[in-house]
């Protein structure tokens, strides 16, 4: 299993690597994390770097949409439940404009209603907090195929 | 004997032979035509010429018939007289000329010189008719017999001719009378003409005037029915200023009779005396130079009435087109009742006015807004307070109807407001409501509207008063909004309703811990390891450990039954301000909410706030029972109520879709839910806030759809001291 997720690790690192040079990872990460938790602003991405993916933190919508980094990023982890513009409103805003940028929600409400519904907006997953590694690099996975 | 014999023989042929020419001689006249004398001499000339077998015979005769005198001569064919027939009778016309004296013997024979012996023979005894005379070559003409036959002769033909004469002069004078008389019929015939012309002309004269006797008499009949008729007086006058026409309405009107007054002078009866020298003077200078001031206008006046009193009269006064002096007639009116009426209309005008003034002051002044709208609520006019809060002129409002401004949740219930107050149901009406102001922003106004009654002259038509309240509204609002926060953050941290709320609190930090923990994980298994990272991340996740536990303390506090303030508390008002907290989310689920809250309802002794959120617990799940009913109204009523046992019951009964009553049981429950985002906690939180309070809380499904929830708590003591909730 873990050598399974290793090899999963060592492809997504790879594929990361290769996609994005060095200059460009300091602004625009791969990843980029949108929660208004600040636990998980700081846990994530230490975790994403762990994986091997360069990331970052944005404490709502707007920030994350202000700063730019929507053409360059490769994966979006987005909050579903925020204050100010929501999650899925970002991923509507961001489909609009034609970004097809894989998205994976992640939220702290233990309903299960939210999954069908985050999937319909054309998410890679739906993640509820709190969540294993594996769950996430599985998703993250999944993410940069479809990428 | 022989000789003898022979010569009585002669004798008697000679004898006959002159019977013969005697008798042809008488039978003459037979032949002769009485109107033709120049016939009667031919025929002798002929007859004698041939009897007397003469050399010629030529007669002269004064002819009746061409009244001149003629001449003809008659030649033998065996005269010897070789002279033509115009010298003879020229040689025997002035023979005759120069021996005119016929009576005397004639004259000796010119022609014996040529051998032919002339005879005259006179025609009447004078010769006054002519003169015939006869030429011979026989030297012894005439003997015996022919003288005999030539008397006989000129006799017969001076008879004839004298006859003709008379006839002639008989026809002329029968020619004469003829003509006298046809001159006479024509004269009679052509006075007979012009008598009958004249007799057409009399007639037509005769009918023109019986025509125009009958037109005067229609006329005269006309004018008296008219004058009797007519409802004005009518009077006119001479030159003199006499009377000579009054009729009926005059005598009604002014008192005098007809007969008393004609004759009489107009000035000194109905002009009153003040203006009987100014009545005067102008009579005087219209008869004198034509100017009037009154002639052919309508004036007002006043005339004197027979009993003294002076009425106020219209008066128009023409002349009468006639030949000679001017004659006058005045039609006079008495306004006396017009006069009364104006008087009276003036004072309504003015009071009208005043009103009008008065009532259009209060609507330009008022301080809330007056708009008056039609039945169909088309705005007629609204004051500048209207005006203003709306943004329109009042010209543009008149284009629109207040349901066209109202905002949409609103037109239903205005109409059926409206209809209601035509339909006379109510008398008033009050609402409060958001209007689209002309820039598009919502303005709230409290409006009061009655039904204003039609008048003769004006149909019915609403009036709304309205008051801008948009002020009140947002502050409302607001409070509204801070009450739902405190209220929201109230829930959120006791009651639990919104759990989600309670799994983010909690799940928020377990994540920040799992992934806190993988990460640390990682950092360790890393070569070389990470130990600074896993120190940081171990760090963060004793952290985000203690906020977990920090989460469950709170949650256990909802719990807890240490925070119970008792006070002596109204219910009702509890309840009123949960009310009054939810209506606009109640509002926003279609719930009719219906507040049936005793009066006089005892003091109970509780924690407000607790048993406040009991209130809106059970409020909020009755309208989410009621979120997915759509065949029906969603009622709730909430009702207090005195309980037996010195209790006060609250009862919250709903529409929604209740529950099974083998369930019942476990409705209370802690983490039951039947909710898709419930987490099955606010019942039983509510339940333990009631028993706190030594109350009851209970549920029952309805006879119909929905359920009821109660609770029961007791009333306040007189000594609350000893009250300790928490036990």
């Amino acid at each position: 299993m873990i050598n399974r997720m290793g090899w999963v690790v060592e492809t997504v690192a790879t594929v990361a690597k290769r996609g994005l040079g060095e200059s460009e990872m300091v602004d625009c990460p791969a990843v980029a994390v949108v929660d208004d938790d600040e636990s998980v602003r700081e846990s994530l991405p230490d975790l994403l770097k762990e994986l091997g993916f360069t990331a970052r933190a944005f404490s709502s919508a707007e920030e994350f949409l202000v700063s730019g980094c929507i053409d360059q990023i490769r994966c979006l982890i987005l909050d579903i439940t925020m204050p100010g513009m929501t999650g899925l409103e970002l991923e509507s805003r961001l489909r609009l404009q034609g970004h097809l940028t894989p998205i994976i929600f992640i939220t702290s409400r233990g309903n299960e209603s939210a999954r069908p519904k985050a999937l319909e907006h054309g998410a890679v997953e739906c993640l509820f907090k709190p969540f294993s590694d594996t769950a996430l690099l599985a998703a993250l996975n999944l993410a940069l195929q479809r990428n | 004997m022989d000789l003898q014999e022979k010569d009585s023989a002669g004798e008697i042929t000679r004898l006959q032979r002159c019977i013969n020419d005697l008798i042809s001689l008488l039978a003459l006249p037979a032949v002769w035509s009485v109107n033709e004398p120049k016939q009667i001499v031919h025929t002798l000339l002929d007859a004698l010429l041939r009897m007397l077998k003469l050399d010629f015979v030529f007669a002269r005769w004064e002819d009746p018939v061409a009244k001149a005198s003629l001449e003809l001569l008659r030649v033998a064919d065996s005269c010897k007289l070789k002279l033509p027939p115009q010298d003879i009778g020229g040689m025997l016309s002035n023979w005759l000329e120069r021996d005119r004296d016929v009576s005397r013997p004639p004259a000796p024979n010119r022609f014996e010189a040529e051998g032919i012996s002339i005879f005259p023979v006179r025609l009447d005894v004078h010769g006054e008719i002519g003169m015939i005379v006869v030429g011979s070559e026989r030297a012894d003409f005439p003997n015996l017999t022919e003288s005999l036959l030539l008397s006989v002769a000129a006799n017969e033909a001076s008879i004839g001719l004298r006859e003709a004469k008379l006839l002639s002069e008989q026809k002329r004078i029968a020619d004469e009378l003829d003509q006298r008389v046809e001159q006479r019929t024509r004269e009679l015939a052509e006075r007979n003409e012009e008598l009958k012309r004249e007799i057409v002309e009399r007639e037509l004269m005769a009918e023109r005037l019986r025509q125009e006797e009958s037109r005067l008499t229609q006329s005269e009949l006309h004018k008296s029915a008219i004058l009797n008729a007519a409802l004005d007086c009518v009077v006119a006058m001479n030159h003199e200023g006499r009377i000579t026409e009054f009729n009926p309405a005059a005598e009604r009107t002014l008192g005098y009779l007809r007969a008393d007054v004609l004759g009489q002078r107009l000035v000194d009866l109905i002009v009153p005396p003040s203006l009987r020298q100014k009545h005067r003077e102008g009579f005087g200078r219209y008869l004198a130079t034509g100017e009037s001031h009154v002639l052919g206008r309508r004036l007002e006046m006043t005339a004197l009435c027979s009993d003294g009193r002076e009425i106020p009269v219209e008066i128009a006064i023409t002349r009468i087109p006639q030949d000679g002096p001017p004659a006058f007639t005045g039609y006079l009116r008495d306004i006396t009742e017009r006069k009364r009426n104006e008087d009276a209309l003036h004072l309504a005008h003015a009071q009208i006015l005043r009103s009008e003034e008065r009532w259009r002051s209060v609507f330009e002044n008022s301080a809330v807004g007056v708009a008056l709208t039609d039945l169909n609520g088309r705005f007629i006019a609204a004051n500048p307070v209207y005006q203003k809060m709306l943004g329109y002129t009042e010209e543009e409002l008149q284009h629109l109807s207040f349901l066209d401004i109202t905002q949409e949740e609103f037109v239903e219930p205005s109409r059926t407001l409206v209809t209601e107050l035509l339909e006379g149901k109510r008398q008033q009406y009050q609402i409060e409501k958001a209007y689209r102001r002309k820039d598009g922003k919502t303005v709230w106004v409290r409006n009061n509207v009655s039904l204003v009654p039609g008048t003769e002259l004006a149909a019915r038509f609403l009036m709304a008063l309205s008051e801008d309240i948009t002020e009140h509204k947002l502050s409302e609002e607001a409070l509204a909004n801070a009450r739902s926060e405190l209220s929201k953050v109230a829930r959120i941290t006791s009651l639990g309703v919104l759990t989600a709320s309670i799994a983010h609190e909690i799940n928020q930090p377990l994540s920040g811990i799992v992934t806190n923990a993988s990460t640390c994980l990682r950092m360790l298994s890393g070569d070389p390891p990470n130990l600074e990272g896993a120190r940081e991340t171990a760090r963060r996740t004793i952290r985000d450990g203690n906020r977990a536990s920090d989460v469950v303390t709170r949650l256990r506090t909802l719990y807890g039954r240490k925070d119970i303030l008792p006070e002596a508390m109204d219910l009702n008002e509890a309840a009123r301000e949960v009310i009054s907290l939810s209506l606009t989310e109640l509002q926003r689920n279609r719930v009719v909410l219906r507040a049936d809250l005793a009066h006089n309802l005892p003091l109970i002794d509780g924690d407000r706030i607790q048993l406040q959120q009991v209130i809106l617990n059970l409020l909020r799940n009755a309208s989410d029972a009621m979120s997915t009913v759509d065949n029906r109204p969603r009622e709730l009523l909430i009702r207090t109520q005195r309980d037996d046992g010195n209790q006060v019951r609250l009862t919250m009964r709903d529409a929604g879709i209740g529950f099974a009553p083998e369930t019942a049981a476990n409705l209370f429950d802690a983490f039951y839910t039947t909710k898709n985002d419930g987490m099955g906690i606010g019942l039983s939180v509510s339940r333990s806030i009631v028993e706190a309070h030594r109350g009851r809380l209970w549920a029952a499904p309805n006879d119909g759809p929905g359920a009821t929830f109660s609770f029961t708590v007791p009333c306040a003591t007189t000594s609350v001291s000893g009250f300790q909730p928490g036990q």
